[in-house]
């Protein structure tokens, strides 16, 4: 008997213990998110969800090194023109042109990427208003930021997949889905003509918004850098006395362009400081991807196996049209022995020796390739002046907007006294050989509506896979959209092969 | 709810029959065949959870109660023997072996049944089959045991695990592998932390029916793994000692020599600029010339005693007079610079034993084995102990508890890094056969010597870029540390309590904890470290806790048998990680982080994951001839929301022994037949996040000294659980007394799938899991042992099984998704191929010819063909599955006297293999690429009819695009492994002092047949090839002495 009682109060001692397990025994949560729901809550968790974005610009998202934030765009865009040089047959794919298959897992992340920050942008452009707390000042700093986001993006997007803007017009070919809301659901193209209203829309209402307003650093984007992106687009668009005034209006005085001594070194991790620059990623200490940061490709002093091998250089016709006083002549260095680096910079003597290698970017040092990520520089403002004034035909005032930024450059330089075309091709040496390696030359060719050529200058065949030529307006010059959009998306049209 | 109203009813009606008073029963069990009495028999009252065991004299004594009816004698390859009390108070049985294990105990979920009445699928390997083998895995004695099992190839890393499916591929997102049940606690840790000789068993559960019971985690099978316990007698102690070495199972791909290699990337070069046959004999002529002068300067090295622009003549061939030169003839093997013979050592120690009341086992187990890639390697310790307890006649406890310690070098060959730059499989086979290993002086082609007179790696950037230019495996093999720690405990205790004669409740209470400290260094001179070198350390814990509350019931009315079980579970999961990484090293031989300067990273987080479950499962048999089975579970997990967190799971089963009935007993033949079917429904939650339906951004993404966080999901509020439908219908047979076997179908349908449904990239997101898709698996499985010879000295025993199995989609959330070298469509399976369709290659000009996809394009037209050169034309086509027509294993038992042979051969026929490392080799010129020496059969003029297109460096692109033309036959066969032992003879035994000693010598891995020389086609079940670590050879020579 007295086993069966034993035997009760055992079952039911453990009938307690163990069938109390509560509700919340299946409620967990992660520690390394937070949930979505209140991003747009406050203005302070919402500046947090704006802040992601300004990182993500700087940060590896899909895997390869060669993916890292927007700086590995810019590098892979001047890859695939004439002025930057690959000694080396190693990571090819753009100079190559090979990202243009549309099975190309970089085709892939370029376009995914543009439209991750665009649908990280439309979470605060949709979500902040009423509901969320903080001060108007705070909500506008946010939403402006977003948009321009979104506008750049686009930007990009329609410039790399669709065929180009002809300011001409008629320009109703496919352009690229237009996002503005938080769905799953596959868009179809927008016009060409349409994305650009709509980059103009987004850019216009940042205007509004972020007139007046402060910013915390240049990872920031303030009005400014609206009015700067309104003259890029416009300046893409052949829509030159909107380039050129847009460009005025962006020049406050923050900003001036660098002297020479101080663009001897002036590409590395000071853009914070440095009045030259607008907008541009900070890199810090733990916020480094050492293999993947925009220096650790383009500056010449870090020791990945990607530089050492293949050091980019300038073309060397490009490089014979600068003026020996100028700074800029030093920047690359013709027998690429890089006798004359700024001080404390040194080159591992494993790295491998080519003519007119560039020392324009300087990595913090041989193990650390931190160089902050160049957005929008002034001079890029008075290039932009300069060319729209130039193909008005107003060459006196063309001539003197790229007088300011070309005697900085070279003391000795006076003020050009070319006219018309010639005035125009000198305005565009200078736009090549100032913005080297920071992502224009391509699309320059292709709003312009030029050939690719690389003939004549250091470009060897087996590098280049023998691609010289490509034809102006030639299929080429348009990605294909990536089959993996193309599976998804029922909406979506491909370009033609 | 009607099921409990009836089981308390039996309670109380059961309670009322306690108060009789019962009496005492002895007596003494022996082996027919041998005469000898059998200590450890379960002694049973049929029908009640009343029993003991004999003791080390075979006898037992047991008080039952007055209604008791039938004694049952239970013993493990004996057949069960029932007797009638009869108001006896001395009962003796007599035990016969059990040629088909009708009545062998086969572990289910939360029990035992036996084979005879059980009525699901089930494949049970016990340790007889393990102990011989050199395996440091249990998961290599699964491969080949049974039909319907897939198993991956073992991988060259010692101690790495084979993953496994049974039945095929019942999921696309979650995940495929089955639930791993140690000691009949679901099991998170390292298969490789078991140390296989503390194994007694493995059981697959393979159909809805044994697994349901599992609900929530069994959709893709369940593994039981149950360890060694005591068995009462005399203590015994055994010694398991082997030594063995260590080679590579499978051969390289053939590459080309230096003597091949230069000609033909000349030709690559050449005909870049110019093709013979095609341009003007003086463009040819030119690139000749320029090719003959150049060619050195886009490889980079000259291995030859000939001038650099005089290693290939401009008619093409190599210089007649050009030989190795100096100290290149013996610095150009790659492979054999990082490969060697490896050795493994092991020594195992086991004791155990027990009274009537109590048993034992503890074990200790030492395990050093090297992989044949330098510098990959594990070391392992393993103790176990296993202790339990007859309290009282109502109350049994029992504590079982196990430690193990691992040590394991990667040499950076570990399967998650196929594509490491530094993987050693891809490098030596991914580079040219013109390079030096060491640095060579380019102008006496002698070793460049250090100070101290050595030589040295060549470590600098001169190889051209296929020659992974910049980066040195043996150096980075020596320099370099990727090193994991493992430290594994685990303890499992049970209460339980056998009341009221029929009842038994028991509470099992498990603990699991693993600890991971991986140490990871790059050195400062070359690869991912230099300059500076790096440090990455990360500590990683998981540990899981289970509680389980069991109520069992048996009951016999006469010829009604119930056994009837309830219970609860709950189970939590937690995992931490800390990792930290810093560069800039200080000191030299240092590698702590301390040492370095700058931290690159910092962080710490935690998961958990919970489930909990309450289920039942009734089980019934008529006069031990109609058997039924049916079982319910409802779970709750912590991936799904609230609202949709619960499955409800079920089964049914039966099985009716045919050999009861007199129809079937009148046939002579006929010595056994059993037909069972079942069908179930069982669930997956597995391989998704473990916060699948939240909507989470991503902390971690600070920008600068401000806060930052990412949009990295959305919200999936209306995910539930995957669910797995299975029918399953078998007959078991034994005929002639010589050949038994089991046919079985099963057709499996997995509903709900979860699935991470691709998203328009424009969303900004690529995928979403959803519930969406249905698909199938089906297939038969036949397996057949065979007594070829049975005589008293000799027997030749022949064991073969067959498995077909076909995967269809049924519904899917789109009309098509491409998934890498795949394509999913209703009416096709997970593992068709989609690829572009390879035509051949062009006579006229060596172009490579594809199918064109738009016929306006720019095209050729072949006969009535329209075809392309163009890669972005190419047209898409289904082009095979990578699942087999027929796979499965045969063996051979061969004994005579002392001596047994045993060979086990596991074969696969049809399938396709995407074979990307043989397309790795055959590029079309990428300059300092190693070269298959299929290569040579290239077009080289007009006319030519081959299927390797040109040389041309300019083209590889388009040449040696991923195409049906990798496309190779799977099929293969693999000696898996064969075993000789000897039992020494009594004599010996006698002067030895041991009860019993066995020499043998056993080998994994033996020889290999497929397809084409270099592929390996076991790597996964999706039919690609990568760089992963290719299985190695274990050969051992071993000492089993038991005192």
């Amino acid at each position: 008997m007295r086993k069966i009682i034993y035997s009760f109060v055992f079952i039911f001692a453990a009938g307690i213990i163990f069938s109390a397990c509560e509700k919340e025994f299946l409620d967990n949560y992660p520690t390394d998110n937070v949930s979505s729901f209140g991003v747009t809550s406050s203005t302070g968790t919402a500046l947090a969800a704006l802040n992601g974005i300004h990182r993500t610009f700087y940060e590896r998202r899909y895997g390869s090194q060669g993916r890292v934030g927007i700086g590995s765009w810019y590098y892979h865009i001047a890859e695939k023109a004439d002025d930057m040089v690959f000694n080396y047959a190693t990571w090819t794919t753009y100079v190559r042109w090979l990202n243009r298959d549309a099975t190309n897992s970089y085709n892939k992340s370029d376009w995914l990427r543009f439209y991750d920050w665009i649908a990280n942008a439309n979470v605060l452009i949709n979500g902040v208003g009423e509901e969320t707390s903080g001060s108007q000042d705070e909500k506008d700093i946010i939403v402006g930021q977003a948009l321009l986001y979104r506008a750049f993006c686009h930007f990009n997007l329609v410039q790399m997949w669709a065929i180009r803007y002809n300011p001409a017009g008629g320009n109703s070919q496919p352009g690229v889905p237009i996002m503005t809301e938080t769905t799953t659901e596959g868009q179809a193209r927008a016009t060409v003509e349409e994305v650009y209203a709509h980059i103009n829309q987004d850019i216009d209402a940042a205007i509004l918004l972020l007139d007046g307003q402060p910013r915390t650093n240049k990872s920031h984007l303030n009005v400014d850098i609206a009015r700067g992106l309104k003259a890029r687009v416009a300046l893409t668009m052949g829509n030159y006395p909107t380039a050129a005034s847009f460009a005025v209006l962006a020049r406050t005085t923050d900003y001036a362009p660098m002297d020479s001594a101080t663009y001897f070194y002036g590409f590395r991790i000071s853009s914070q400081s440095n009045d030259e620059f607008m907008w541009a990623s900070h890199l810090t200490e733990d916020q480094t991807d050492k293999w993947g940061n925009y220096g650790a490709y383009v500056s010449r002093n870090f020791s990945s196996s990607s530089i050492r091998k293949n050091p980019r250089s300038i073309s060397s016709i490009l490089y014979n049209t600068i003026s020996p006083t100028d700074v800029r002549k030093l920047l690359w260095d013709p027998t690429g022995d890089h006798l004359n680096l700024p001080p404390g910079v040194t080159i591992v003597g494993s790295a491998r020796r080519y003519p007119y290698t560039n020392q324009k970017f300087i990595a913090v040092s041989s193990g650390d390739s931190r160089v902050d990520v160049p957005h929008m520089r002034i001079s890029e403002m008075y290039l932009i002046e300069a060319e729209a004034e130039a193909r008005q035909g107003h060459d006196a005032a063309a001539a003197a907007a790229l007088y300011t930024m070309a005697v900085a450059r070279d003391s000795y330089y006076t003020l050009s006294t070319n006219t018309g075309q010639a005035l125009i091709d000198e305005i565009m040496i200078q736009r090549r050989t100032e913005l080297w390696g920071e992502g224009f030359r391509w699309f320059d060719l292709k709003r312009l509506n030029l050939p690719l050529d690389r003939n004549g200058a250091n470009h060897k065949g087996s590098v280049i896979n023998d691609l010289f030529d490509v034809p102006a307006g030639d299929n080429m010059w348009v990605s294909l959209i990536p089959q993996a959009e193309m599976d998804a998306n029922e909406n979506m049209v491909q370009n033609p092969l | 709810m009607k099921r409990l109203t009836i089981l308390f009813t039996l309670l109380v009606f059961v309670g009322l029959q306690l108060f009789s008073q019962g009496g005492v029963i002895t007596g003494t069990v022996t082996s027919a065949e041998e005469g000898n009495t059998l200590p450890g028999v379960s002694v049973v009252v049929r029908g009640t959870t009343i029993g003991t065991i004999t003791d080390v004299d075979g006898n037992y004594s047991l008080i039952v109660p007055d209604d008791a009816t039938v004694l049952m004698f239970t013993y493990v390859g004996m057949k069960t023997v029932e007797e009638t009390i009869g108001g006896r108070s001395v009962i003796d049985a007599i035990l016969e072996q059990d040629v088909f294990g009708l009545d062998e105990v086969v572990i289910t979920a939360y029990g035992t049944s036996k084979k005879g009445a059980f009525t699901g699928a089930a494949t049970q390997v016990n340790s007889s089959k393990i102990e011989l083998r050199p395996i440091t895995n249990v998961s290599s004695a699964i491969e080949g045991a049974a039909p319907g099992i897939q198993v991956t190839g073992t991988k060259g890393q010692p101690g790495s695990d084979q993953s496994i499916r049974v039945r095929g591929f019942g999921s696309y997102s979650a995940s495929n592998s089955p639930l791993y049940v140690v000691d009949g606690v679901p099991y998170s840790g390292s298969i490789s932390a078991i140390n296989p000789v503390d194994i007694e068993s493995v059981t697959v559960l393979k159909d809805a029916s044994s697994t349901a019971l599992y609900g929530n985690k069994a959709a893709n099978g369940v593994i039981l793994i149950t360890t060694k316990k005591g068995k009462p007698g005399q203590g015994q102690l055994s010694v398991n000692a082997s030594f063995g070495v260590i080679s590579r199972a499978q051969p390289e791909y053939e590459l080309i020599d230096a003597f091949d290699y230069y000609p033909i990337m000349w030709e690559a070069m050449r005909n870049a600029d110019a093709i013979p046959g095609v341009d003007t004999p003086a463009d040819v002529t030119t690139a000749s010339q320029d090719a003959t002068d150049n060619i050195f300067d886009e490889l980079g090295y000259n291995p030859f005693n000939v001038a650099n622009d005089a290693i290939v003549g401009t008619d093409g061939k190599i210089n007649s007079s050009a030989s190795l030169w100096n100290d290149y003839a013996n610095d150009l093997d790659w492979l054999d610079a990082v490969t060697r013979t490896g050795q493994r050592k092991n020594f195992d120690l086991s004791y155990q034993g027990g009274t009537e009341n109590t048993d034992y086992y503890v074990s200790v187990g030492y395990l050093e084995e090297e992989g044949f890639i330098k510098d990959s390697d594990l070391t392992r310790i393993t103790g176990r102990a296993k202790v339990n307890f007859q309290a009282t006649n109502w109350l049994k406890t029992g504590f079982n508890v196990n430690a193990a310690t691992r040590e394991s070098n990667f040499s950076q060959a570990g399967s998650g890094q196929s594509s490491n730059f530094v993987n050693p499989i891809r490098f030596t086979r991914g580079i040219g056969s013109i390079y030096p290993i060491h640095q060579i002086d380019p102008a006496t082609g002698l070793y460049i010597l250090d100070d101290n007179g050595k030589k040295q790696y060549d470590i600098y950037d001169h190889r051209a870029g296929g020659a992974s230019s910049g980066r040195h495996v043996p150096a980075e093999i020596d320099w370099d540390e990727d090193k994991d720690e493992t430290s594994t405990v685990g303890a499992r205790t049970y209460m339980e309590v056998s009341f009221l004669n029929d009842f038994k409740f028991t509470t099992n209470v498990s603990f699991d904890q693993r600890v991971l400290y991986w140490t990871f260094y790059n050195n400062p001179l070359i690869g991912d470290g230099s300059p500076g070198g790096r440090a990455y350390r990360s500590f990683t814990r998981a540990n899981s806790t289970n509680f389980n509350q069991l109520l069992t019931y048996v009951k016999t009315f006469g010829i009604h048998n119930f056994d009837v079980i309830l219970g609860h579970e709950s189970y939590r999961y937690q995992y931490n990680r800390l990792r930290g990484a810093r560069t800039q090293q200080v000191a030299d031989d240092n590698t702590e982080l301390i040492n370095f300067v700058t931290i690159t990273r910092s962080d710490s987080y935690q998961d958990v994951y919970t489930t909990e479950g309450y289920f039942g499962r009734a089980n019934y048999d008529f006069d031990g001839k109609y058997f039924l089975s049916a079982s319910f579970r409802a779970d709750g997990s912590s991936k799904f929301h609230p609202d949709n967190r619960w499955g409800n799971f079920w089964s049914v089963g039966l099985a009716w022994r045919l050999d009861q009935e007199p129809f079937i007993q009148n046939i002579n033949f006929i010595d056994m037949a059993k037909f069972r079917a079942s069908y179930g429904q069982v669930g997956n939650d597995a391989g998704i996040d473990n916060y699948a339906y939240q909507a989470l951004y991503s902390l971690g993404w600070n920008n600068q000294s401000e806060m930052g966080i990412t949009q990295d999901k959305l919200a999936a509020d209306a995910l539930v659980w995957e669910s797995n439908n299975s029918v399953d219908i078998a007959l078991e047979f034994g005929l002639f007394n010589k050949l038994f076997g089991t046919i079985e179908f099963y057709r499996k349908i997995s509903d709900n799938l979860l699935f991470d449904v691709p998203l328009p990239l424009s969303s900004g997101l690529d995928s979403k899991t959803e519930n969406v898709g249905t698909l199938f698996n089906q297939g038969i499985e036949i397996s057949l042992s065979f007594d070829a010879v049975k005589t008293q000295d000799f027997t030749w025993n022949i064991q073969a099984n067959l498995s077909t199995l076909k995967n269809e989609f049924t519904v899917l959330p789109q009309e098509e998704i491409i998934d890498g070298s795949k394509k999913l469509m209703v009416g096709r399976s997970l593992y068709d191929y989609w690829q572009r369709e390879w035509y051949g290659v062009d006579p006229d000009d060596g172009a490579a010819l594809y199918r064109a996809d738009d016929v306006t394009e720019t095209v050729r037209i072949k006969g009535s063909d329209t075809l392309t050169t163009d890669r972005n034309n190419a047209r898409y086509k289904y082009a095979g599955s990578a699942i087999p027509d027929v796979f499965g294993s045969f063996s051979n038992t061969f004994s005579y006297k002392g001596f047994e042979l045993n060979v086990m051969f596991t074969y696969q026929v049809g399938g396709l293999v995407m074979d990307y490392n043989y397309q790795s080799c055959m590029s079309s010129g990428t300059y300092g690429g190693g070269i298959s020496v299929d290569i040579l059969d290239r077009w080289q003029q007009p006319g030519d009819i081959t299927d390797v297109p040109r040389m041309d460096a300019s083209q590889t692109s388009n040449f040696n695009l991923t195409s049906t033309r990798w496309l190779t036959d799977a099929s293969y066969l693999n000696l898996r492994h064969a075993t000789l032992s000897y039992n020494l003879p009594a004599v010996i035994n006698n002067k030895l002092g041991t009860s019993r000693s066995r020499v043998y010598i056993s080998g994994e891995n033996l020889f290999l047949m497929n397809a084409r020389k270099g592929m390996n086609v076991q790597q996964n079940f999706s039919g690609t090839t990568s760089n992963v670590f290719t299985p190695s050879r274990v050969m051992t020579l071993g000492l089993i002495v038991n005192f």
